[in-house]
């Protein structure tokens, strides 16, 4: 079941700051955007500009210092840490640059366990990861271990398991960052799929033509300061 | 510095691993002052003796003979008998009633000596001189403690004339050859009329190690003399033990307790070591990669664990000095040698030993780290060996179990050798802690048995002095109190009892004969073997009697009573650990004895619902002033089984404190591991609760199979500790004792490995649990 807030906007956050060390420079410095429902935002930046940072906070891993961070109508930045496990288990998908998959577990049971965490039924959870493991193409995969497949069908592992929730949120941080240019390309197109079937995401990425293709708006963050929002030709 | 500064710099300072540091320290202070304890106690149970008995040329039998059947010559000329080293005597003795102070002051064999010194048994004085005159003399022991000192008169009873005697000295027999010694001219003063003339030989032997080499070496000398001239002989291994004492009694669980802590140290500081290697691969890698030696790599990682295990075993040298004390108090007094002291090479030994045992442990994992090549170890970083536990994990999931507790269940796959240590940490502090509660219900019922208490809530004891001869009571004030026990609604059960000595040929020692002048049957003794005497002519007896007479249970034995000689037969074992041997029966198999002289006490047993306090007060108010008989409520155990629980339950917390620092170690070593695969969790939205419970389900398999090993091995080390401090006191034991755990009990103690699992598991699975995702995914 989604939800969006009365705006329309997945994504609100004001004026929002982050300092790890008293007396260092903020990480992310009064910044303010949103992201609209159904909307793919790219985050780009050069390294240690606070993208990272960005998207730890917009997915309920981190808190900020200062200002408010609204996602899915639901003001996080101020829940507990139980209630943020809650958010991020029910509203929000991650995918990780370095699929972040646990090894010992198999690639049906990597799938399965944010669904399990959130309390799903097992036949539910069941019929849920069989239906996105078949739609990421490696359903013949589900009984393997994910040292034995393919980068790229690892970040389809790590997509199916973002995705087993139905969150109205994905996030990706460098999602092809670990792959080669023809399977990141795959993994664009499979993220452009999602998006056309009206999930709204915000790619953190380096790659320019990733933003440049998949990308409806592209935000720029340089040294934790919003650097311009613009609309790739 | 050239050399070492590297060595400082790569082994981090313990200020980053406070935790390993403070389990390392605990469980070596807790090994050391266990084995301090265990050693002190052990040199306590030998040493002091064994010093005495050789400087003082101890003898090894006190033979006491009747000098009517035995010529001065003829015992004489035993000394040239086949084993005998040396021999001193014969000297006269005597066994006389004092009084002190106007109060009984019981029997006390007295000894005809002319010097303290001599070839056998040679008396240190403590205090005063030796008696060189008539009407003086010298007693066993040490003068003071509301007793006789220097210039005290003592008053023989049952004599003619009444002599005085003044206290001029105060000795020390190892061996305790007599009470007290006077001129060898005093003793014909000293003899009652037509009491049989007696004398004492002390010999030392080639060979008397053991009851059965003693009884040997006795049997020698009474067939060198006439028959019936042998009336009884003592040994110096009833002596040994009795000196000895209870700390000698308590080491078997010490040195239990100790071994424990000592294979847990040497689990745990291996583990942390191997922990910390492999959690330092990239580590080491890097270090070797600027310029570490193998050798220096080796003294980093042993250095992490020599700091705190120097300082845990300091502050367990000083712990176990501190236990020892009122064990070695209890223990000093039993050998009548002054105060005794933790020996010094045992505060050096033990911390030495515990350290360099620790040091050993961490030796063979920091040697791998060692001899790992950079690159490799560079590449091997922290991670577990791939497919380990994968099938686990894959069966887990297929349960119908909470995801958290499934994926904990599994974990322990992962890393089955860091597994085998908490499982065996969590094994050995369930162990003690069943242990402890075994032994303190064997214990519990040994002092029960004992002092007979629940059985003999009231006892009546003389108190003062009687209005017969000698103020010994007289038989009005005796019958007086057989109306009022009678008289009373209250009593259940009671019975008079008369002690006397018995002389039982053949017999090393002279029995001491208990004579019930009534059922006794239900005064609680417990039996070990056989049963409680029924019919005439049957009787029971102590361990102390089997051991020194090489009978058993169903032989016959002719007792000498002093006015008669009666064939009994031994139908039971009774448990009553002395050193003395003692003999049960009922006053009709042991005439003679029941004689006003020989009335020790009353034993009673009240109705149910009788208040024993009001009872003794009811009695007491029959008597009346005038009777010198006291009724007197009974308590349980003593200070021997107060010290003993104290320090049990003392060693067992200390040890399961461990064991929970152990599993506390292990898993943080593993959080440590896993940090980011508990990132991963949380980034999927595991909530600090189901992080809790996982990480804490990481331990309960290794807990439920560690209480599953505990269970068994607590009783079979109950058992072993029970019949090995039976066996130091000299004593069988009822079967019951050592069978204290019912199942159900069992089960609920066994639940102490979950407990010192999880206790251990909480504090790093809280930490798990409030560590925030994403310092979590970037931490490696």
């Amino acid at each position: 079941m989604r939800q969006q807030s009365m705006s329309g906007d997945v994504i609100r956050l004001d004026g929002v700051t982050k300092t790890y060390q008293t007396g260092s420079p903020p990480a992310l410095a009064d910044l303010s955007m949103d992201v609209a429902a159904a909307e793919v935002v790219a985050v780009m930046g050069p390294s240690g500009s606070g993208k990272s940072t960005l998207l730890n906070l917009i997915a309920g891993l981190d808190r900020p210092t200062a200002g408010t961070v609204t996602v899915a109508g639901r003001r996080i930045d101020n829940l507990s840490e139980s209630g943020l496990a809650r958010f991020r288990a029910r509203h929000v998908g991650i995918i990780f640059q370095f699929f972040n998959l646990l090894d010992d577990l198999t690639v049906e049971d990597n799938v399965l366990l944010p669904a399990q965490l959130a309390g799903a039924s097992r036949r539910t959870a069941r019929a849920r990861a069989a239906e996105l493991l078949a739609r990421m193409g490696i359903d013949q995969h589900r009984n393997d271990y994910p040292a034995r497949l393919s980068g790229g069908q690892r970040q389809r592992v790590a997509i199916a398991r973002a995705l087993v929730n139905s969150p109205e949120l994905l996030l990706a941080d460098e999602p092809t960052g670990a792959l080669d240019t023809a399977t990141g390309q795959e993994i664009g197109r499979l993220l452009q799929q999602l998006n056309e079937g009206g999930q709204t995401l915000v790619l953190v990425t380096h790659d320019p033509a990733l933003a440049e293709h998949y990308a409806a708006r592209t935000i720029r963050i340089v040294d934790g300061r919003l650097a311009r929002a613009g609309v790739p030709a | 510095m050239s050399w070492l500064g590297p060595v400082r710099t790569a082994s981090g300072g313990m200020r980053r691993h406070k935790v390993q540091a403070v389990a390392i320290g605990m469980v070596l202070l807790i090994s050391t002052a266990s084995a301090t304890l265990g050693l002190a106690l052990l040199a306590a149970s030998n040493t002091p003796f064994a010093r005495a008995f050789g400087a003082q040329n101890g003898a090894h039998v006190t033979v006491t003979v009747n000098t009517a059947r035995a010529s001065t010559a003829a015992l004489t000329a035993t000394r040239g008998l086949a084993g005998v080293t040396a021999a001193a005597g014969p000297w006269s003795e005597s066994t006389v009633r004092t009084q002190f102070a106007g109060q009984p002051n019981g029997q006390m064999t007295l000894a005809g000596r002319a010097s303290a010194g001599g070839p056998v048994d040679d008396v240190v004085l403590n205090a005063g001189h030796w008696a060189d005159g008539p009407g003086q003399v010298v007693l066993d022991g040490s003068p003071g403690g509301g007793g006789p000192v220097l210039g005290s008169k003592l008053t023989v009873t049952g004599v003619p004339g009444n002599p005085a005697l003044v206290v001029v000295g105060f000795g020390n027999s190892v061996t305790y050859t007599a009470d007290g010694w006077v001129t060898p001219g005093e003793i014909g003063r000293l003899q009652a009329p037509g009491a049989p003339r007696s004398a004492q030989m002390l010999y030392r032997f080639t060979h008397a190690a053991s009851y059965g080499e003693v009884r040997a070496d006795v049997a020698e000398v009474t067939r060198a003399l006439p028959a019936g001239a042998v009336s009884g002989a003592a040994s110096w291994l009833a002596s040994e033990n009795q000196a000895t004492g209870n700390g000698a009694i308590m080491e078997p669980f010490v040195v239990a307790f100790a071994l424990i802590g000592l294979v847990m140290a040497v689990l745990i500081v291996g583990n942390v070591v191997s922990g910390a290697v492999v959690a330092s691969y990239q580590r080491i890698g890097v270090l070797k990669s600027v310029g570490l030696s193998p050798a220096q790599v080796v003294l980093a990682y042993l250095s992490r664990v020599g700091w705190p295990a120097l300082a845990g075993c300091l502050a367990g040298v000083v712990a176990g000095n501190v236990l020892a004390i009122p064990v070695l108090h209890d223990s000093a007094d039993a050998y009548g040698v002054g105060s005794q002291q933790v020996p010094w090479w045992a505060s050096v030994a033990a911390p030495l030993g515990m350290l360099a045992l620790v040091m050993l442990a961490g030796f063979g994992p920091a040697l791998r780290a060692g001899r790992l090549s950079a690159a490799e170890a560079i590449a091997a970083g922290r991670a577990p060996r791939a497919g380990r536990g994968y099938a686990a994990h894959r069966l887990a999931a297929r349960l119908r179990l909470p995801r958290p507790v499934g994926l904990g269940l599994a974990a322990p796959f992962a890393r089955p050798a860091r597994t085998a240590v908490t499982l065996a940490a969590v094994a050995f502090g369930a162990t003690a802690v069943i242990f402890a509660f075994g032994l303190h219900s064997s214990l519990s019922r040994a002092a029960a048995s004992q002092t007979r208490s629940a059985a003999i809530p009231v006892q009546v004891w003389q108190t003062g002095p009687g209005a017969g001869p000698g103020q010994a009571p007289t038989a009005a004030q005796d019958a007086a109190v057989t109306a009022a026990l009678r008289a009373q609604p209250g009593t259940l059960h009671e019975v008079a009892q008369y002690v006397n000595q018995v002389k039982v040929p053949g017999v090393a020692g002279s029995p001491t004969a208990q004579a019930f002048d009534g059922d006794a049957s239900w005064t609680g003794y417990g039996i070990i073997a056989g049963r409680w005497y029924g019919a005439p002519g049957e009787v029971d007896v102590n361990t102390a009697f089997l051991n020194q007479s090489g009978l058993a249970v169903g032989d016959t034995a002719a007792v000498n009573t002093g006015t008669a000689q009666v064939t009994v037969r031994i139908v039971g074992e009774v448990f009553h650990p002395s050193s003395e041997p003692l003999v049960f029966g009922s006053t009709r198999t042991l005439p003679g004895i029941a004689t006003p002289a020989n009335l020790w006490q009353w034993d009673v047993a009240v109705r149910p619902g009788t208040s024993t306090g009001a009872y003794v007060a009811r009695i007491n108010g029959t008597l009346g002033r005038g009777s010198p008989w006291r009724a007197t409520t009974q308590h349980d155990g003593g200070k021997f089984y107060a010290i003993a629980s104290g320090l049990i339950g003392l060693l067992a917390l200390m040890v399961a404190v461990a064991a929970g620092l152990g599993v506390l170690n292990t898993v943080l070593m593993t959080t440590r591991d896993r940090v980011h695969d508990l990132g991963v969790f949380k980034a999927l939205g595991m909530r600090p609760g189901q992080v809790l419970t996982m990480v804490v389900s990481w331990v309960a398999g290794p807990a439920v199979v560690a209480a599953a090993i505990a269970a068994p091995a607590a009783i079979a080390l109950n058992t072993a500790t029970v019949r090995a401090m039976a066996g130091t006191a000299q004593t069988g034991i009822p079967a019951s004792f050592t069978q204290v755990f019912s199942p159900s009990g069992l089960a609920l103690l066994s639940l102490a490995a979950v407990v010192i699992a999880v206790a251990g598991a909480l504090l790093p699975a809280s930490w798990a649990a409030r560590a925030r995702p994403a310092l979590a995914l970037h931490a490696e």
